[in-house]
């Protein structure tokens, strides 16, 4: 993976939270791929896994954490890490999100800082 | 420390924010329109698990992208209405007309706020509190107070507006409260974005545009700029205009060389051009979204049940012409629900169900999209609108009394005319019909109403699938071309100026100073172009014939000379310059094939500006047709011929079983007539007159009666007219019914059965005698005079009593009255109380409501019959099938009647 751009699907039912981070994780150098829904993420991983993922939780067709069980029913061990991104009243999600193999969660809204500041723990950045 | 705040992170270089808010107002206004959706469809099924999810992550995007963009007002709002979603969702609210109705009004709050935000690129100062506090107390599970903010909504409010306060793992820093959110961002209020987003909203595409080939998974649809459409548009309209003039140019050269490629280009721009055109297309249902919501409100507010029923919501059109029939259309829907639909309690009574219904409903028909907005209220108070005119001095009591139905429900469509008694909340906001008309016709589109009392009402719009590229009939007048746009015309007529005593060919007068066209039965005013654009002197003894235009404006018609005529084209519409943009008589310019610039003619100018109204329509058509009665009634086929008199005769065509001529050598002389073998039959031909004919064959109309034949001996057949029929009864003489004006011309109607007697003395002799004891007793509802009394005597022939009555409202009083029958026969339509009603008054209830009812009506489809079977009808005839009406009597009685022809 050295040397060549790493990159990240963004899944998110909002055009904004994505273009948010998709402008962040540009900036750092990340390609940024999107999704709308986990249906369609996970459709996207299917064609080219991407080296790590932030998933939002409440999506229309398949939600965040339908995505992640799926995903990793598919694909075990080789499952990228997945950021998981939440607002304060997903809060009760975390525990599920971790115990499905999320790696990390963000709260909503991020900014550079802090999204930055998570990849960096995963160790992406 | 979760948010970002600080001015400097708010907006860095990298991350300009500029097309973000853009983004933002574009998408959350898609996610308001859905809720507006979702929650009226919660409200018709309570605790539907997947509406009631997707509302709640509706609201939830909503206020998880606020965060984003550090809007807090609209943070704290969406944030106090995701709480009580939430509890709906978990089932731990029930969601009750009083929550929904908090919620719809909390998505208003946010668009007001958002429509703030769009304008100045910041969100407006303003107090939510209430609100907040009215939602709160519902998230509580307390009644919402409404007012009254509890002293917990501060500290809760600033939760909302620094959501991470209480995260784990958070470092603790004070959560930052208001200031914030009067800088949104740190640029200055810029105009860019909110117009960005005004003109992109409309495009409704759920995908992301970013970068498409990035985006992959998601790259079925992209949002493209309104702009670029446009662009692309007019680059297309002009490729289309220069590939006009190229294949103009290779038609006088005659060149194969390049005649290939040019047709390859031809067709290859026709479909740039139609891809171009789709790419502006949206379904009409995007206009449509917001009609539910409002429906539902209306609903509340007028206390009336409500159904919205909507057909076509895919049919696509331009979305210029989408967004200016937007607001016709809302105000229709606003009307039907305020004006046609009745209360519960007055459908109740007039035997309706209790809920109303509005139906919308849209379709492709040629080129145009048609639009249809119905109710099944009361329909259109012909009376009230009458005393209206009247009041308003737009017509004369007796101009009334010639006005027919139709005429005068478009009164609705006059500047200032309102016939609600009061003027409502609603309705009355000093938007009329007539405002609706010309938001319509602006679009070169036309709308018309038809309303039948009791049963509601109908508009149907018609307008251009686009206003770039129309469809053009291509005319001149003076030595100069111009264009009609299609959807006006009505039909080409070459009319002489001279009449040849031959009918059926169109003919130029003049009636006092006015030109008029006579076409079938029609007088139609006339202009001639020359003379209205004052190109050259027009006199219309110069030429033996002219070429019409006939054009229709609303319900009127009118007719254009020109010179000549010569295609329907494509055009491409190009505002008239503001130089010209006076002149009402032209709507636009074109550049044609050969790159002549011609103007477009504007068809509803041109009618002003002849003068043209309904009041010249009605004079003209008074002066036609002086014994028109104000009942429009149905289109009959006549048989037109001429037999002894130099007066014209028709017969009803279905009655005439065939036509032959009859070689006069097979025609035999009996004692007392004459006859003739036909099919094996003998078959008795009658006279209407003495006189001998010399001519080697006879022309003679074959009537059948149940196996009966009988031959009518005419000198001549000339024409089948489908006519609408008005009888004066008064000039009637022993067989015949009366006197017409069928094409223009007095014309005696033939009364068959008086010559079926003729034929056949004996037979009537017999069911007159058979008929006292045992004959059935049957109802007949007819309005047209005609089928009354061809219908009365045909049935008292075949050996039943017959009562006749020419309307419902009349039959009912007979029902009233104790009168009893067998089986009743009702004409559809009728004018006050058509069949339909007339057959659900009677199986309401009362001593006919078993009996057997027969509908008669000209129209033959199975959504009529249908229609008729579910209003209480035992069988449906068509008009005038005289054996099927025998045998439905036959079978609905269950016994045969009196053996008329049993001999």
């Amino acid at each position: 993976m050295t040397g060549s751009q790493r990159s990240c699907l963004v899944v998110d039912d909002s055009r904004v939270a994505r273009c948010v981070a998709r402008r962040i994780l540009e900036a750092h150098g990340f390609s940024v791929r999107e999704a709308e829904n986990g249906k369609i993420a996970l459709e996207a991983c299917r064609q080219e896994m991407p080296d790590c993922i932030l998933l939002d939780w409440n999506m229309p067709e398949l939600n965040g954490l339908q995505f992640l069980r799926t995903l990793h029913g598919e694909y075990g061990s080789d499952t990228p890490p997945v950021i998981f991104c939440t607002s304060e009243t997903d809060m009760k999600y975390i525990e599920q999100a971790i115990a499905n193999g999320a790696q990390e969660f963000i709260m909503k809204p991020f900014d550079e800082e802090i999204l930055v500041g998570k990849f960096q723990q995963v160790g992406l950045l | 420390m979760r948010r970002a705040i600080s001015p400097q992170r708010q907006a860095p270089k990298e991350y300009a924010m500029d097309d973000l808010l853009a983004d933002f107002i574009t998408e959350t206004s898609e996610n308001l329109a859905e809720l507006d959706v979702a929650l009226v469809k919660l409200e018709q099924v309570p605790g539907d698990i997947a509406t009631l999810s997707l509302i709640f992550r509706l609201v939830h995007t909503i206020k998880g992208t606020c965060g984003f963009l550090g809007l807090a007002r609209l943070e704290r709002v969406a944030h106090a209405a995701e709480n009580v979603l939430g509890m709906l969702r978990e089932g731990r609210l029930t969601p009750t007309a009083e929550i929904v109705s908090l919620i719809l009004t909390t998505a208003d709050q946010i668009k007001r706020i958002l429509a703030g935000l769009a304008e100045t690129g910041q969100e407006p100062a303003g107090d939510d509190e209430a609100l907040i506090a009215a939602l709160n107390a519902a998230a509580a599970g307390e009644k919402p107070p409404v007012t009254a903010a509890e002293p917990t909504v501060a500290p809760e409010a600033a939760l909302a507006a620094a959501p991470a306060a209480e995260m784990p793992a958070a470092p603790a820093e004070p959560p930052q409260p208001q200031p914030q959110a009067e800088q949104p961002q740190a640029q200055e209020p810029q105009p860019a974005p909110a117009e960005a987003a005004r003109q992109a909203a409309p495009v409704v595409s759920p995908a992301d545009s970013a970068s498409p080939a990035e985006a992959a998974p998601s790259a079925q649809t992209i949002r493209v700029s309104v702009d670029v459409l446009e662009h692309l548009m007019t680059l297309v309209s002009e490729l289309v205009l220069t590939r006009n003039q190229l294949l103009q140019l290779a038609r006088k050269q005659e060149n194969a060389a390049f005649s290939l490629p040019l047709q390859r280009l031809s067709q290859i721009t026709s479909e740039l051009q139609e891809g171009v055109m789709k790419s502006r297309m949206q379904p009409i249902g995007n206009a449509w979204n917001k009609l539910p919501r409002l429906v539902r409100d209306l609903s509340h507010e007028l206390g009336k049940k409500i159904e919205l029923v909507m057909h076509g919501a895919e049919t696509e059109l331009d979305r210029q012409v989408l967004e200016l029939i937007k607001d016709p259309l809302t105000h229709m829907v606003r009307n039907s629900a305020d004006h046609g639909l009745e209360s519960p309690e007055e459908r109740r009574a007039a035997d309706k169900p209790e809920t109303g219904r509005i139906s919308l409903n849209a379709f492709h028909e040629g080129g145009h999209i048609i639009i249809e907005v119905s109710d099944d209220g009361r329909g259109l108070s012909t009376e009230r609108i009458r005393a209206k005119a009247l009041a308003l001095g737009l017509a004369t009591e007796a101009e009334l009394a010639a006005m027919s139905e139709s005429q005068i429900q478009r009164f609705i469509f006059r500047a200032g005319f309102s016939t609600a008694a009061n003027v409502s909340a609603v309705s009355g906001r000093g938007v009329g019909m007539d405002v609706v008309k010309t938001n319509v016709e602006r679009i070169g589109g036309t709308i018309d109403v038809k309303s039948v009392p009791g049963l509601g009402t109908t508009f149907t719009i018609k307008i251009p699938l686009t206003l770039a590229i129309v469809s053009a009939l291509i005319v001149e007048a003076g030595g100069e071309r111009f264009a009609i746009p299609q959807i006006s015309v009505q039909e080409l007529v070459h009319a002489r100026t001279h009449g040849n005593g031959n009918e059926a060919q169109p003919v130029i007068e003049r009636i006092n100073t006015t030109l008029v066209l006579r076409l079938r039965n029609r007088l139609l005013p006339l202009v001639a172009l020359n003379e209205l654009l004052q190109l050259a002197p027009f006199s219309i003894e110069e030429q033996a014939h002219y070429y019409v235009i006939v054009v229709q404006v609303g319900a009127n018609l009118f007719g254009i000379i020109v010179d000549r005529i010569f295609d329907t084209e494509e055009i491409v519409v190009k505002p008239v310059a503001a130089i010209l943009r006076h002149i009402t008589l032209f709507s636009g310019n074109t550049i044609l094939g050969d790159g002549s610039v011609i103007m477009i003619l504007d068809i509803n100018g041109m009618a002003r500006a002849i003068g043209l109204n309904a009041e010249e329509e009605k004079y003209l058509q008074g002066k036609m047709l002086s014994s028109e009665t104000a009942v429009e009634t149905e289109k009959t086929n006549m048989l037109l011929f001429r037999a002894g008199s130099s007066m014209i005769k028709a017969v009803p065509l279905a009655l005439v079983a065939r036509l032959e001529d009859i070689p006069r050598e097979q025609i035999e002389h009996v004692s007392g007539g004459k006859v003739t073998q036909y099919r094996g039959q003998l078959m008795p031909l009658i006279s209407m007159h003495d006189q001998e004919s010399e001519e080697p064959t006879q022309a003679v109309l074959v009537f059948n009666d149940r196996g009966r034949i009988m031959g009518l001996m005419v000198d001549e057949i000339l024409d089948i007219v489908a006519t609408e029929l008005r009888i004066e009864l008064g000039a009637a003489r022993p067989g015949l019914l009366g006197t017409a004006v069928i094409a223009g011309h007095a014309t005696d109607i033939v009364d068959i059965s008086y010559w079926l007697t003729q034929a056949h003395q004996d037979w009537f002799s017999i069911t007159k005698v058979e008929q006292a004891e045992t004959a059935a007793r049957l109802l007949v509802v007819e309005d047209s005079d005609f089928f009354r009394d061809l219908i009365g005597p045909m049935l008292n022939a075949s050996g039943y009593h017959v009562t006749a009555v020419p309307t419902a409202v009349q039959a009912l009083r007979l029902r009233d009255d104790g009168q009893t029958f067998d089986a009743i026969i009702s004409d559809i339509e009728m004018p006050e109380m058509d069949g339909f009603a007339f057959a659900r008054a009677v199986r309401a209830g009362g001593p006919w409501r078993t009996l057997p009812m027969i509908a008669l009506s000209s129209r033959s489809s199975d959504a009529d019959k249908n229609t008729a079977r579910e209003s209480g009808f035992t069988d449906y005839v068509v008009k005038f099938d005289r054996e099927a009406l025998i045998a439905s009597i036959r079978h609905c009685l269950a016994r045969p009647p009196a053996p008329a022809l049993a001999a």
